[in-house]
């Protein structure tokens, strides 16, 4: 049972347990977000930290209701603010991820490790498990290849679970644009999908 | 299509996505960890008030558009007046000195209140 510790205006301050859980139930889905942006797993999972810091630091008193609106726009500046600084500093990195063969992340597939660490599926057989990976690892490849806007709105609105005006909040974009984003997005991904023989 | 059936079976899809290498684990944990030592406490009632007063203008950046604004326009609309009224008195007096300075008059009539009356008089006239 959560330890509620104050009350304001009708509304529960989040406690320490209640943050603890909050960043915990959304820390993974987080990480995967910022890693469909930046393709690059240090710098996502960078990205994920300093949002936690900057909520737990800055809104850490606020209400738990809040706390996911409050965590996801943090998110998506933390990522929008990585892409400036990866602007600004674009020749260095250019120079530097040829000198240190940085592609070495690209080409691995970051859910190489989902069949080993996969101890809930017993019962599937070895080539259903390889084809759900096969699957989910397409899937994550055309939400990457979507338009920044696009992915952004449509992750909030199916993954989150936000609805169009706090996904409209999240973006700082009118709800008309959250739903032409979506709608764009689902019809891109579900055409790059048959496209490679995926139907949902 | 059915976007919002679409969108359930990618989530379905993206949450089995969810098991990550044990490093990402764990620097996530120490993430989690160090967010929750630097939570801000709980503030005082009457600051809690008044950031309540604050979120319903829109938060910090609220205050900036609709309290510090007017209030900085009064400012410049009192200093403007101050300015305007300061450098008319100092207009006044060099008139005084100029007529003063022009004219041959004897020293007696510096020191003659009628005189001094009477340039003042000219001057509002003016």
């Amino acid at each position: 049972m959560p330890d509620y510790n104050a009350v304001d205006g009708g509304l529960t301050l989040a406690s320490r347990s209640e943050l603890s859980a909050f960043l915990e139930g959304v820390e993974r889905r987080a990480f995967k977000q910022a890693l469909f942006a930046v393709r690059d797993e240090q710098a996502a999972l960078d990205i994920v930290q300093d949002a936690m810091l900057r909520l737990a630091e800055k809104y850490g008193h606020r209400p738990a209701a809040e706390l996911p609106l409050l965590f996801h726009r943090i998110v998506q500046n933390a990522i929008r603010d990585w892409f400036r600084r990866q602007k600004v500093r674009s020749l260095w990195t250019t120079l530097l991820s040829s000198l240190s063969g940085g592609t070495e992340d690209e080409d691995r597939d970051p859910l190489e490790t989902l069949e080993a660490a996969d101890g809930s599926n017993r019962e599937s057989t070895p080539e259903e498990q390889l084809e759900q990976t096969q699957v989910l690892e397409i899937i994550e490849q055309e939400l990457s290849r979507l338009p920044e806007r696009q992915r952004q709105a449509f992750i909030m609105r199916y993954w989150e679970e936000l609805d169009v005006a706090e996904t409209a909040q999240v973006m700082g974009c009118s709800e008309g644009s959250v739903k032409t984003h979506c709608s764009r997005a689902t019809h891109a991904l579900a055409s790059a999908l048959k496209a490679r023989g995926i139907t949902l | 299509m059915n976007e919002m059936h679409f969108g359930n079976r990618i989530r379905q899809a993206l949450n089995q996505g969810l098991r990550l290498e044990k490093s990402h684990v764990e620097r996530l944990r120490a993430a989690r960890e160090r967010a929750l030592a630097r939570q801000r406490p709980e503030p005082a009632p009457a600051l809690a008030w008044a950031d309540n007063v604050l979120g319903g203008l829109g938060g910090w950046s609220g205050v900036s558009l609709r309290l510090v604004a007017p209030f900085a326009a009064l400012a410049i609309s009192v200093a403007a007046l101050y300015t305007w009224q300061q450098n008319r008195v100092i207009s006044d007096f060099e008139e005084i000195d100029a007529m003063l300075l022009t004219d041959d008059l004897p020293i007696d009539a510096y020191l003659d209140r009628g005189f001094q009356n009477w340039l003042k008089k000219r001057v509002s006239e003016q």
